[in-house]
């Protein structure tokens, strides 16, 4: 129970600190309008294509957007830890006598909550542009949860990147990293439409499975044969990936 | 805390994973409610010694107690009972003061109410009321190190080790600092200090190491160390556009040929030697200059200060030596120091 406290605390911390910086938040959410914008309206053709599954190509599109802020958002956690490890405030907690797990889940906390509140404002950009979710609520909130855990993942990813490296001109450009985690996937057509060596590099992409998953909430409802392997992988991803961050945060801190 | 001195170090050593050898098997103890000072230039392994003694850097050999504690066996408990400010401190720009020192505080295991009694009265303590619930990262140099100083004060620490707590701060707030600290080492609080500013050392530590290249070269009281240099100190400052001049190194070799020279340096355009009588030396010491050809800006004798008792351990006076690559350590700490590859 003392490290649920001592993570709470940590936790709280790193939720001021992101919440200091408003302009983080707005950006990202920018970001997203303008993905909806910039890619929905010139692509908005591509429903006429046989065997496209839906009649809206912006809600179609929601679930590229929804699972790509939350990859990138590994990111901005590679740089955030790094700030912290860079200003000496990793060292302050070091030498503190709080377990050092505690510090690691109070700072992959907060990667599922920037996650979660990115995808909270997109939802709303969306129902404001007209994408209905024909998961209805429920389906909405199974949304939320799954890139929640995602986005601890992802985070994952960026602790990783920013202990590794501990290069702020690495971690900046970590980026890099998530792009193909993000494109090779059914981000703008499905899987069946693309051809050749993409076709077979996005069935490799784990992300893959998790943007069709939430696509299907979106546009067809409960289709369990579309959700569920988006739910096995996002679970298998997060457990090895948090298990990869825990091993290299226990090497560094010793 | 458990029995035995507030600090025992026996031996210890460490090598960093690149092969540099920071520490060199050095041994000392820090009674309780001493204020013990640490002196060194940069890169002397002041900031790698006093990592170890906070736990957060691993040594690699030798025997380190503090509060009784061994820091490799028990590093929860002394990090427990130990205050700990350091250079580059680690400050959380974007919180304001007093969440600052209130998370510190429930870090440390006090009750939120502990925590925000304690953060007022030290805030009150080190004169950051009025600031309290602004940005860390607003404050000036002198206030960020005095937030820092009371964050490690918040779970009233027997001991506290302070890496230079004064360095780049306005004559003003040195002073500030020194009272806080004095005030504290008079309730009965361990001081371990490190700093480069040898008034600083002489104003407050009873009891004082010198550390250079790893090794401890010299430990007593102020006083004694002052003692052990022996007689009186004699500098000239001389007219010369560059040290390395032949007409220097003329200047001190005639010099450390004279009777009663004991040592004999060059240190910032300027000859430091000690001599048993400075009246009876000055006299022979100009006309060395004159017969180099050098002349003679100012000349004093004093009695020896810490300055003098470090060029005379190290061949070099505190502040000629050059910054080397502890900024880098500083920044990354243990993160550098356990993976430096």
């Amino acid at each position: 129970m003392l490290i649920l406290r001592e993570s709470y605390f940590i936790y709280v911390r790193n939720l001021k600190t992101w919440l200091a910086q408003p302009w983080m938040i707005v950006a990202a959410v920018l970001s997203s309008a303008f993905m909806f914008l910039f890619f929905g309206e010139p692509l908005r053709g591509i429903t006429a294509l046989p065997g496209f599954p839906a009649d809206d190509y912006q809600a179609f599109l929601a679930a590229m957007v929804i699972v790509m802020a939350v990859v990138f958002s590994g990111s901005d956690m590679a740089m955030v830890l790094l700030t912290d490890m860079m200003s000496g405030y990793v060292d302050k907690l070091l030498l503190s006598p709080v377990n050092r797990f505690s510090i690691l889940l109070g700072t992959l906390l907060i990667g599922g909550t920037r996650a979660m509140a990115q995808v909270l404002a997109i939802i709303l950009v969306a129902t404001a542009i007209g994408v209905r979710f024909e998961g209805g609520i429920l389906g909405i909130l199974g949304v939320i949860v799954g890139t929640t855990l995602l986005g601890v993942a992802m985070g994952c990813v960026g602790l990783i990147v920013a202990m590794r490296t501990r290069s702020v001109q690495v971690t900046v450009n970590s980026w890099l990293l998530f792009m193909p985690l993000a494109f090779l996937t059914s981000a703008f057509m499905p899987r069946d439409l693309l051809t050749g060596w993409f076709q077979v590099a996005v069935g490799l992409n784990p992300i893959e499975y998790i943007m069709v998953a939430v696509r299907a909430v979106i546009i067809e409802g409960w289709v369990w044969d579309s959700i569920l392997p988006g739910i096995w992988i996002l679970l298998a991803t997060t457990a090895v990936l948090v298990g990869a961050a825990t091993y290299e945060y226990r090497r560094a801190t010793n | 805390m458990t029995n035995g001195p507030a600090v025992l170090v026996e031996g210890l050593g460490k090598t960093y994973p690149g092969g540099v050898r920071a520490v060199d098997r050095i041994s000392f103890e820090v009674e309780r409610g001493e204020f013990f000072g640490f002196l060194g230039p940069n890169g002397a392994g002041k900031t790698t010694t006093i990592k170890i003694l906070a736990t957060l850097l691993p040594k690699s050999e030798g025997r380190v107690e503090v509060a009784g504690l061994d820091v490799t066996r028990d590093p929860k408990a002394v990090r427990q009972a130990i205050g700990v400010a350091l250079q580059e401190v680690g400050l959380d720009d974007l919180s304001k003061g007093r969440d600052f020192l209130e998370l510190q505080g429930l870090l440390y295991g006090l009750s939120r109410a502990q925590a925000r009694d304690r953060a007022a009265e030290l805030l009150e303590l080190v004169g950051l009321s009025s600031v309290a619930d602004r940005r860390v990262g607003s404050y000036s140099g002198g206030m960020r190190r005095r937030i820092d100083l009371a964050g490690a004060l918040m779970h009233n620490p027997g001991v506290l080790f302070l890496d230079e707590p004064t360095t780049g701060l306005d004559p003003q707030s040195r002073i500030a600092v020194w009272e806080h600290l004095e005030e504290l080492n008079a309730r009965g609080v361990t001081i371990f200090l490190t700093t480069q500013h040898m008034d600083e050392a002489d104003r407050l530590c009873r009891r004082l190491a010198i550390i250079d290249h790893g090794r401890l070269v010299a430990e007593g009281s102020p006083a004694e160390l002052k003692a052990g240099v022996g007689g009186d100190i004699v500098h000239v400052a001389f007219n010369a556009d560059d040290s390395a001049d032949d007409r220097v190194d003329a200047a001190l070799a005639a010099v450390r040929d004279l009777p009663g020279i004991r040592q004999a340096d060059i240190a910032e355009r300027g000859l430091t030697a000690t001599v048993s009588d400075g009246g009876a030396a000055a006299p022979a010491i100009m006309s060395a200059f004159q017969d180099a050809n050098l002349s003679i800006a100012n000349l004093s004798i004093t009695r020896p200060s810490l300055d003098d008792v470090f060029l005379q351990h190290t061949g070099r006076q505190i502040r000629d030596s050059d910054a080397d690559g502890d900024a880098e350590d500083r920044m990354w700490s243990q993160w550098m120091g356990v993976n430096r590859r």
